[in-house]
Parts: C-alpha cells; sequence; structure tokens
C-alpha cells in the first residue's frame, strides 16, 4: 500500500524454500478470495439499485421483497454473464 | 496494528508477511465498503444538500447503512453458493469471475 510497510524490515532470504512455497499459494488462495470479494462489492452495487426502490430508507432491514430480489439478481447477473461468455465463444468459433 | 511486532522482529517472516497481506485485503475490503456505502446513501438521503444534515437524513443514513450492509450479507451468501455449486458440476463460471 506504502512505502513505510511494517514488512521494509522483514529479510526474506531467510526464507527457507518451503516457507517461499507456502507464501507462494497463500498469495495465490488470497488473491483469489479479493478477487470474490471484489465482485460482491459489485453485484451488491449493483442490485441495491435495482432491488431496493429509489428515495429515501426508512427501514434497515431487507424486507421480503427486497431480500428475494438481491438473491435472484445475484443468480440472473451471472446467469447473463454466463450468456454473455457463451455468445463470445460462438462468434469467435 | 502489528507494526509493533513488526519493528521488532516478533514472529518468523512468513507469518509475518501473511499477516501483512491479510491486513491490508481486509483495508481494502473496509474501504471499499465505506466508499459504497456513501455513494449509495447520500444519493438516496440527502437529494437537496442543506446547511447542515437533518434528523431525518441522519435517520434514513443509518437505515440506508444497515440496508446496505444486509444487501451485501445477502448478495456474498448466494455468489458464493453459486461458486461452490458450479465448481462441483464442472461449468467454468468460477474462473472467469
Amino acid at each position: 500500500m506504502d512505502m513505510s510497510s511494517p514488512l521494509a524490515n522483514v529479510d526474506v532470504s531467510k526464507l527457507s524454500d518451503r516457507d517461499k512455497q507456502e507464501l507462494q499459494q497463500f498469495v495465490v488462495n488470497e488473491s483469489q478470495k479479493a478477487r470474490i470479494q471484489s465482485s460482491i462489492h459489485s453485484l451488491t452495487d449493483v442490485c441495491f439499485k435495482k432491488c431496493i426502490p429509489a428515495g429515501g430508507v426508512k427501514n434497515g432491514a431487507l424486507d421480503k421483497y427486497e431480500e428475494p430480489c438481491v438473491r435472484q439478481c445475484v443468480d440472473r447477473f451471472l446467469d447473463a454473464n454466463l450468456v454473455v461468455l457463451r455468445e463470445l465463444e460462438r462468434l469467435r468459433g | 496494528m502489528d507494526s509493533f511486532g513488526g519493528a521488532l522482529g516478533g514472529g518468523d517472516p512468513k507469518t509475518q508477511i501473511m499477516r501483512q497481506v491479510q491486513q491490508e485485503a481486509a483495508m481494502q475490503n473496509a474501504r471499499m465498503l465505506v466508499e459504497k456505502l456513501n455513494e449509495h446513501c447520500f444519493d438516496r438521503c440527502v437529494p437537496k444538500p442543506g446547511a447542515s444534515l437533518s434528523k431525518g437524513e441522519e435517520g434514513c443514513f443509518t437505515a440506508c447503512m444497515e440496508k446496505y450492509m444486509s444487501a451485501w450479507n445477502t448478495v456474498s451468501k448466494t455468489y458464493v453458493a453459486r461458486i461452490q455449486k458450479e465448481s462441483q458440476s464442472g461449468a467454468g463460471l468460477s474462473n472467469t469471475f
């Protein structure tokens, strides 16, 4: 994030090969998690706009229409994503 | 938070790196959430900015934040369930998203 990271004084050369391998796997997993979280943010952004009626918000909980709407919004968005991919695949021949 | 242990060289380097990576991920996640909360709730709760935030606007903000976070949790559950279902059935969506 910034230059004054607390890792500045970590001596990477002290890592064993096994440590390095473990770290590499760790970073792969963490990036996967970060990607998923970022998708969750953008899906929430889209579905909040679609499912929560415009204007002020009076109640904090999702009501009985909003909750299923959000769930369906996620599922249909991913279906649509799949349609796009399939169509592009088809165009590529 | 851990710069203390880090500065003193406490813990092995591997654990230090892991902890740092996780912290930065959590930070990034929180920052994103705050940004989205502000964006959505400001739009809904303060349509015409006045001289100060009214009680009504503040109440709207509280409700809006709570609702957004409920929506976030619902999205998270649904999305993760979908990824799991698809990785089992082998339909490749999880790697494109």
